[in-house]
């Protein structure tokens, strides 16, 4: 048996409290594509991390050439020949084509021949079989093509192997079968491709082996003549659907109080159409890039949706900004905390109130600090918030409690409709089970929810319905009786489309 | 291919509008445009074009230098202690001394910004005070005058080198510019140099592309130092009496004549061709608004501030629009056909 070119042995690798990998074992051996799949959170990234010398492995070890490495980041690894290339490329705007090509390469010499630069950078351009102007400047570039530069970059430092990971989950079908036929070239020419995609025809396109991972672990590697697609998306989702998870009874009313047709927006997505009754959980399931968020987005103003119609409540509504949203009564529970949702430096009680300043301030606009207090300590009970007391910054709390503090937020603008994105990444199980049952008490109480999630479980334990996405279409939606994870899994990964 | 870069036409852009300025305060100014505004121009920006290259080789890596101002006037005064207390050294000595008490500074500012990682904000904002009170501890207070230096120093920057249509071009102006031109170059053709741009462009690419984006930052911040650091001894030789407020206010210039000159403050784009441009244009601009009378010499900061900001909203606006229209045509050119691979 050849010696792998690069292979991970029992490498774990944990951040904090959370195991991210553990035992995983992966060998590559050159000529080979191989596909890794996985569900989102599965611990692709962290992998390809580990093997671009980014992270270094909590446990385990890294072989090249079947010697054990140190990988001594990115840098590191480009000298050994291992380059990743990632769904966002990583080129810099400003320089061109050439330039960009070769930024890292170090035997050119100190002064830059604009000539030979050009003439070897159309060689690799032609290597990989693009069409594509040394001088152009890259911010000009589509997308693809700036994908095509990363790999010419990592072609231009005799590369061994190429990582790509998820790259062509923003590209149209055309320029996705280009970077396809490009990957499988290399691998002809002796490279080992790493190939990560959520594009299941994609894989059995272009694989010779496929590795499934779950949960950081390794699940099998297997070449692709034995692989079934229902096998791979079984060993995928695979685990046993917990104790934890437990559907109640719907308490869906006649009443629709969301009605959206058609909703678009110009080149992100196209065709959604549902209705949200009153106290019923509509989940939104889909992978990374089903385009998601951005229709929640849409919904609560943030970027207003380019076409198709919003009935509130019977009534055509445009919703321009969130101040409408909210106006209208729709709240945004984020998924990124960090980002949109919460000021961590600040308080808890200042975050419980920051939506609602208005009902804490007297009529001189000042803060009456016993009111936010006594709000905040509502919640706390409501919600069984953790904290020490409402002064802490919301930055100290665990990432459950921070989600809990965010509801309270949000709960407090008192609204009809809430859209809850991801609610539960990054908490622990027993953190989940208790926004589980907010969210439900919050239908119960005559409420409605959205709740996208990429977490199967959750959805098949929350949605009355489940609308799953894929590439910004709307492929189908699944009453709760007919839902299985593999039903979902199905339609998010395009092998079939429900009548809608 | 005959189509114009961007960079190239954003330096004809610029030198239209100060075509176009220099017109402006001609109508306005009677004798505006003769040798001596020439001659009162070149010699201020003989120094600032200096402090504004280094400026702009901080910005491009997306950072900035807010203490340059301090470090030219710390070499200035260091220089002239040290020109008089021995008159006879070499003018190379001379000059390689305020090289390298600058990349001093420099490499001080550096090392906190790249290593440890501090704001250049902030790391800069503090080191500006620190090199100020440096230079108060280390003179004592004490002036240099015109009389501690020798005649040679005093006389270089007024040194007629050639005259072009009765127009004198003098020592330091030209010494400058040469500068600015092998800086230029520099940055275009030294591949090291392109770190510079691929840096401020995109950091996280850059990383993950094998860059040492902290040595990168490193010897921008070094040159920036050396440079003030010429700009310092330059400054001595033309005004010859040097005191503690010497350079102050330059690192702002020095950033206005980048922004001017088309500097992206977010780094990765821009010339230092361009920011010369900005210098004589900031220069240009202040020179002719002590000379207009309609402008009240209080409104004169207001009116450059306000230049400032059209500079760089038109900049912004300009090149959302060519972005906007490169994007257009694009798609709606046909896509890349690819051809058959040759291997």
């Amino acid at each position: 048996m050849a010696v792998p070119v690069l292979a991970l042995r029992d490498v774990s690798k944990s951040f904090g409290a959370t195991q991210a990998l553990s035992g995983m074992t992966l060998e590559l051996f050159p000529g080979e594509v191989h596909a890794v799949v996985g569900e989102n959170g599965a611990g692709k990234s962290t992998m390809i991390k580990i093997m671009t010398g980014v992270h270094e492995p909590t446990s385990g070890t890294v072989e090249v050439d079947g010697q054990p490495v140190t990988l001594s980041g990115p840098r590191g690894a480009r000298t050994r020949g291992i380059s990743a290339i990632y769904q966002e490329p990583m080129v810099f705007p400003d320089l061109d084509v050439a330039e960009n090509i070769f930024i890292s390469a170090t035997d050119l010499g100190l002064v830059q021949r604009k000539g030979l630069l050009r003439e070897k950078a159309s060689q690799l351009i032609a290597r990989i079989g693009m069409g594509l102007d040394p001088d152009r400047v890259a911010s000009g570039l589509t997308l693809a093509e700036q994908q095509a530069v990363e790999i010419a970059r990592a072609l231009s430092q005799d590369v061994r192997v190429l990582i790509m990971d998820e790259p062509t989950a923003s590209l149209s079908a055309h320029e996705a079968g280009e970077l396809r036929r490009i990957a499988k070239g290399l691998a002809a020419e002796g490279v080992a491709v790493v190939y990560i995609s959520h594009r299941l025809e994609e894989i059995f396109d272009i694989a010779h082996r496929v590795t499934v991972i779950r949960d950081g672990r390794h699940i099998s590697t297997r070449p692709i003549a034995e692989v079934t697609p229902d096998g791979m998306i079984a060993e995928m989702v695979g685990r046993e659907v917990g104790n934890y998870f437990r559907k109640d009874e719907s308490h869906a009313t006649p009443e629709v109080l969301l009605s959206v047709r058609g909703l678009s927006q110009e080149d992100v997505y196209e065709g959604v159409s549902f209705d949200i009754h009153r106290g019923e959980v509509l989940c939104m399931a889909g992978l990374i890039g089903a385009r998601r968020t951005d229709v929640a987005l849409s919904l609560f103003g943030i970027h207003p949706a380019t076409g198709g119609t919003i009935h509130w409540k019977g009534q055509e509504v445009r919703i321009a900004s969130p101040r409408e949203a909210m106006a209208l009564g729709l709240a945004y529970v984020s998924e990124d905390r960090r980002k949109l949702g919460l000021a961590m430096p600040l308080s808890i009680r200042s975050n419980v109130t920051l939506a609602t300043l208005g009902k804490v301030l007297t009529r001189w606009g000042l803060l009456r600090e016993g009111r936010e207090r006594a709000v905040t300590q509502g919640y706390r009970e409501r919600l069984n918030i953790r904290m020490a007391d409402a002064d802490t910054p919301v930055g100290k709390l665990s990432g459950g409690n921070q989600q809990k503090v965010m509801l309270a937020k949000w709960l407090e603008t008192n609204p009809a409709l809430l859209i809850f994105d991801e609610p539960t990444r990054g908490i622990d199980v027993g953190a989940k089970a208790e926004v589980h049952d907010l969210i439900r008490q919050f239908v119960r109480a005559g409420g409605a929810a959205l709740v996208i999630s990429s977490d199967l479980p959750e959805v098949l334990a929350l949605g009355d319905r489940i609308l799953v996405m894929r590439e910004g279409r709307q492929m189908g939606i699944v009453p709760h009786e007919d839902a299985s994870q593999e039903a979902i899994m199905r339609l998010a990964t395009g092998q079939e489309r429900a009548a809608a | 291919m005959t189509r114009l870069s961007p960079g190239a036409l954003r330096i004809l852009a610029l030198l239209l509008v100060l075509v176009l300025v220099a017109a402006f305060f001609a109508t306005q100014i009677d004798n505006y445009l003769n040798a001596r505004l020439f001659n009162r121009i070149s010699s201020s920006v003989a120094i600032v074009a200096l402090i504004a290259t280094g400026q702009t080789l901080v910005i491009l890596t997306r950072n900035i230098d807010l203490s340059l101002g301090s470090v030219v006037g710390f070499v200035a005064y260091a220089t002239g202690a040290i020109v008089s207390a021995a008159p006879e050294i070499h003018p190379v000595l001379l000059a390689l001394a305020a090289l390298a008490i600058g990349a001093g500074f420099g490499l001080l500012n550096g090392l906190l910004v790249a290593y440890a990682g501090i704001p250049s904000i902030i790391t800069t904002l503090a080191a500006m005070a620190i090199y100020r009170s440096a230079l108060v501890e280390f003179s004592g207070a004490q002036s240099i005058t015109t009389e501690d230096l020798p005649q040679w120093l005093v006389d270089f920057p007024n040194t007629q080198l050639f005259t072009l249509a009765g127009v004198q071009f003098r020592a330091a102006f030209v010494a400058a510019v040469v500068i600015v031109i092998l800086v230029h170059l520099a940055l275009l053709r030294l591949r090291p140099a392109r770190a510079l741009y691929a840096v401020g462009s995109n950091p996280e690419a850059a990383e993950m592309a094998g860059i040492d984006a902290r040595r990168t930052v490193l010897a921008a911040f070094v040159a920036a130092g050396a440079l003030a650091g010429l700009a310092g001894l330059f400054f001595l030789a033309r005004f010859g009496n040097i005191t503690v407020v010497a350079g102050l206010g330059f690192e702002l210039k020095s950033i206005a004549a980048a922004v001017l000159g088309g500097v992206s403050i977010n780094g990765g784009s821009g010339s230092v061709i361009g920011a010369l441009i900005g210098a004589v244009l900031v220069d240009l601009i202040e020179n002719s608004l002590v000379r207009w009378e309609l402008v009240s010499e209080f409104w004169r900061e207001a009116v450059l501030g306000f230049l400032i900001l059209s500079a760089v909203s038109a900049d912004a606006l300009l090149m959302r629009r060519l972005t906007r229209l490169r994007i257009r045509r694009e798609k709606a050119a046909p896509a890349p056909t690819p051809k058959e691979a040759t291997s």
